[in-house]
């Protein structure tokens, strides 16, 4: 299993060798008084990343564990609470988005329902004031929510 | 010569600067006491602060580093007192320190250990005093030749010093150079890797490539650590925190030695505080292990490694300010954090910023002390931020990944950017490479292509010119040495064993 990640790993890399490759080669350059020019260092680099990736192909290395299925939907959990954060972030203001996203994090690392709204309550009542007032960072006010302010 | 040193003190006694090297050094503790959150991780995550709060570079950087020596300091708790490094550093603290705690003598641990921690950071400070400026004087002779040469150099000496896997340390390295083409090619203005994108036109912002690639991803491999429920299961108890001076001096020349060898191996491009841990142990394990009591609980198995990771993060700032190419990935963090104030380091600085080179060398002088005086009555404070649970902290540091990125570019694009990149240093970690040679990668590559370029513009194409001074040379043989020897000495060896 972990030599197939490896193996797996070095096939992906000799891809990315291959793209980063045809890539730098197809760089137009107008004119250049510099004899490498743009495409050396890239192509280079390849070459290397491609027979650094064979040597792990003929002889993979260890890996880490990788998470099991439960695990695994809580990593994307975890990534969509992030994402989501992301995405109503400058929306829906610093204060709003953070509160959700504390709580979420918070009940999805172990917290209870009662503590992850606790902590997303406070975290982000207290973060404002801490960066907003205190430190003069600006933080997004929320488009939606201005109207209402 | 030492004028560097006399300015800098004025510099890093100024209240501002005071007080910013005492507030790194706890917040390093802090960070450094906390499993997870090492060195990096703290520097990543206060980095964009001290850049919109319009802190000068030089208090920005005696901030930073405060953060760096603060977290060498506290990563030796949670080794202790829970048996989990706090950061690479501590690895070595958990083989005697851990033992010691289980025999009731965890605050004794806790106290010689921040003992030998100051002295070994003395150590290297001084040495980091004496040796920068002469090695600055020696770099001045440094054409694009010679740097692209000690690039290669410190290449080389990372993918063997670094890492369990030299090949992966090395794709790592090629990984991290490869995502600092992305952009305009400074000298024909070519546009590399961009996709069309214009966000990515000014390259992978270096904020937003640490704080995804360090912070993103810690919080991702902490869900796992959440379920294995290692640690929060309640310390041991601290017993007296105060260390005798009899144990003290027990341990007075391992302490120096260890000091010594954490200092040396800092210099060296690449290797970070973990080598001169790991180091500094063995051979203090040969030296005095007389009844094979390391590694259950002696104090100097203990004081070897705690001397020689603090050693070894003062030693990895030598290169750094000298020449321009950092020791170890958090200086590489640092490095990054001086382009951000538009400042190279590198064997001028000393001339022409010494309130900078100077700044930092004195803070550390005070900064060491504020350690010391912090960590030795105040350990069992902050032993208790090991009790924080993973609830808390980690929600925390993704308010603080969100606001110090968007606070630097006011754009969602650099937010989803540093989330994905964070995916991608999860994945790498998972399949057992380490970020610091990425991040090495990352801040040296433009420089080194830059030199190639600069070189052979200089030769006309000539790729002679690489190899044709004395320094140059003298680098590329040992750069092929450090490369073939770890593979050929034990051939050699087994041969010669395997005759007698």
């Amino acid at each position: 299993m972990r030599l197939a990640a490896d193996r797996l790993l070095g096939i992906v890399l000799i891809g990315l060798a291959a793209f980063v490759a045809v890539q730098a080669i197809n760089l137009e350059v107008p004119f250049s008084y510099d004899p490498v020019g743009p495409r050396a260092f890239p192509l280079g680099l390849a070459i290397l990343l491609a027979a650094l990736a064979s040597v792990l192909i003929v002889k993979p290395g260890t890996n880490e564990a990788w998470p099991g299925r439960q695990l695994t939907l809580k990593l994307l959990l975890v990534l969509a609470t992030l994402l989501v954060y992301a995405l109503l972030y400058t929306n829906l203001g610093f204060i709003i988005t953070s509160m959700l996203a504390v709580a979420s994090l918070s009940r999805i690392f172990g917290a209870s329902w009662g503590k992850a709204l606790l902590t997303g309550g406070l975290m982000a009542v207290v973060s404002y004031f801490l960066f907003a007032h205190a430190l003069g960072i600006s933080l997004p006010s929320g488009y939606w929510v201005e109207p209402f302010l | 010569m030492f004028d560097f040193l006399i300015h800098g003190f004025d510099v890093a006694l100024s209240p501002l600067n005071l007080g910013l090297a005492l507030l790194g050094a706890l917040l390093g503790t802090l960070f450094g006491a906390l499993p997870g959150i090492g060195p990096i991780n703290g520097i990543a995550i206060l980095m964009p602060l001290a850049y919109t709060l319009g802190l000068p570079a030089e208090s920005a950087l005696i901030l930073l580093a405060a953060i760096y020596t603060g977290a060498e300091y506290g990563g030796r708790m949670s080794s202790i007192l829970l048996n989990v490094p706090g950061d690479a550093g501590a690895v070595m603290t958990t083989l005697d320190g851990h033992p010691l705690a289980k025999k009731g003598l965890a605050g004794p641990a806790l106290g010689l250990s921040a003992v030998s921690s100051f002295v070994g950071a003395t150590i290297a400070i001084i040495g980091l005093t004496l040796f920068a400026p002469l090695l600055a004087e020696v770099a001045v002779m440094f054409g694009p030749a010679e740097f692209f040469a000690l690039m290669v150099f410190a290449f080389a000496s990372m993918s063997v010093m670094m890492g369990k896997d030299p090949v992966k340390t090395a794709i790592g390295a090629v990984l991290g150079v490869l995502i600092g083409t992305v952009g305009v090619d400074s000298s024909t203005g070519v546009l590399r890797y961009t996709f069309g994108l214009p966000e990515l036109y000014d390259g992978i912002d270096f904020v937003v490539m640490i704080i995804g690639l360090f912070a993103i991803s810690e919080i991702l491999l902490m869900l796992e650590h959440a379920n294995r429920k290692d640690g929060n299961d309640g310390l041991p108890p601290l017993g007296r925190v105060f260390v005798s001076l009899k144990e003290v001096m027990a341990c007075k020349w391992t302490m120096g030695r260890s000091g010594l060898i954490g200092f040396i191996i800092g210099i060296l491009p690449g290797t970070g505080a973990s080598v001169g841990g790991a180091v500094a142990y063995t051979t203090e394990k040969r030296l005095s292990d007389k009844d094979n009591s390391f590694g259950t609980g002696n104090m100097r198995g203990l004081a070897a490694p705690e001397a020689a990771n603090n050693a070894s993060a003062v030693g990895s700032f030598v290169p750094m300010l000298t020449l321009g190419i950092p020791g170890s990935g958090t200086t590489a963090v640092l490095l990054g954090a001086l382009m951000l104030y538009n400042i190279t380091p590198g064997p001028m600085m000393f001339s022409e910023r010494p309130e900078v080179a100077g700044g930092l060398i004195a803070s550390l002088y005070i900064g060491n002390i504020v350690l010391l005086a912090l960590n030795l009555p105040l350990a069992g404070v902050f032993a208790r931020v090991l009790t924080i649970p993973r609830w808390v902290l980690v929600p925390g540091i993704a308010i603080l990944a969100f606001v110090g990125v968007y606070q630097l570019h006011s754009n969602l694009a650099a937010i989803y950017l540093m989330l994905i990149i964070g995916v991608f240093g999860y994945l790498l970690r998972k399949l057992g490479f380490s970020l610091a040679p990425v991040i090495l990668g990352y801040v040296l590559g433009g420089l080194m292509e830059q030199n190639l370029r600069r070189a052979l513009s200089i030769s006309g194409g000539d790729l002679g010119i690489l190899w044709q001074s004395g320094i140059s040379l003298g680098l590329w043989i040992a750069a092929l040495a450090l490369l073939i020897l770890p593979w050929l000495l034990p051939k050699l060896w087994q041969a010669k064993t395997s005759k007698a």
